[in-house]
């Protein structure tokens, strides 16, 4: 490696740190190397002597304050966010318009599947209602004094009593999947925004 | 040696290179070598941090159609010269103290 593509290197490798840092940094070692030739060494040892390259980049970032990096940082973004905003402008006639269809599928999904839950519980109460019909439908047909109509309606009644249990037995576990499910998504689309702000 | 103690002990080191007469890095590096081996990538942070803390002040000269950047000492570094000097004192008592349990056990 001669100085040239020592300094080009150190300079990939300091990459995210201010201008005058990464300036001061390379002054600092191509001045050393400089010296050293002049000092009877030729290049290759120079630089071999300052040692491993990866290790002085680390160094030099890992002496360079954190708020000095944060604020290198911050700096890049708002340089980055105002071509952000141009573009969020310009395209707005389409990403509204794709959040907008977006927004809409995931309620109409949310809202069927609450449906299905509505319509469950609709049948179980139809075949409830249904039960206390056939129940009463024994009594007439006791007073009627129709042996054969009772033990039918009798039989009917038991038939709807457990329907109407089995069916709201089923319902219920439904329902309450339907909710650990949704607290899934949304618990999945927290920690999908989380992790895209932490970076 | 201990980081944290090194690290302090060498800041006085580098002020005491450029004590006498203003240096540059690789004059340093040498002329503190017969005492404590320093390598290049140690000695760039010692020099910005003195720097910082302005105990030293930075000037380039043209050296041979390139610049050098030589180091000066400032008033502040002078001081903590002359307080190291206090608070090893100080350490040595601390030293004594230490070996003298050890006689004794």
């Amino acid at each position: 490696m001669n100085k040239n593509q020592f300094i080009a290197e150190l300079k990939k490798r300091l990459k995210g740190l201010s201008e005058i840092d990464i300036n001061k940094s390379v002054d600092y070692y191509g001045e050393l190397i400089d010296d050293s030739v002049e000092d009877g060494m030729s290049e290759e040892e120079a630089i071999a002597s300052l040692g491993n390259i990866d290790d002085i980049a680390t160094q030099i970032v890992m002496d360079t304050p954190i708020t000095k990096l944060v604020k290198e940082k911050v700096k890049h973004r708002r340089t980055l966010r105002v071509w952000e905003i141009i573009l969020l402008v310009l395209g707005s006639p389409l990403w509204v318009s794709l959040l907008i269809a977006f927004f809409s599928v995931v309620l109409s999904v949310y809202i069927s599947a609450w449906a299905v839950v509505v319509s469950l519980y609709a049948v179980v109460l139809s075949v409830a209602v249904a039960t206390l019909i056939v129940t009463v439908g024994i009594f007439v047909s006791l007073m009627k004094g129709l042996f054969l109509n009772t033990l039918i309606f009798l039989a009917l009644t038991l038939i709807c009593a457990g329907l109407t249990i089995l069916l709201f037995i089923g319902s219920s576990y439904f329902a309450k999947g339907l909710v650990v499910l949704i607290k899934l998504i949304a618990k999945g689309i927290k920690y999908s925004f989380v992790g895209r702000s932490a970076k | 040696m201990d980081i944290q103690l090194k690290r302090g002990l060498l800041d006085v080191c580098v002020l005491k290179a450029i004590k006498n007469e203003d240096s540059y890095g690789y004059k340093i590096i040498k002329d503190m070598k017969p005492y404590v081996e320093i390598s290049e990538s140690t000695l760039y942070p010692i020099l910005r941090r003195l720097e910082t803390s302005q105990m030293l002040s930075v000037y380039s000269v043209e050296h041979n159609g390139r610049l050098r950047k030589y180091y000066r000492i400032t008033e502040n570094g002078l001081k903590r010269i002359e307080d190291f000097k206090c608070e090893w004192k100080e350490i040595m008592s601390i030293y004594e103290y230490i070996t003298k349990e050890d006689d004794n056990e």
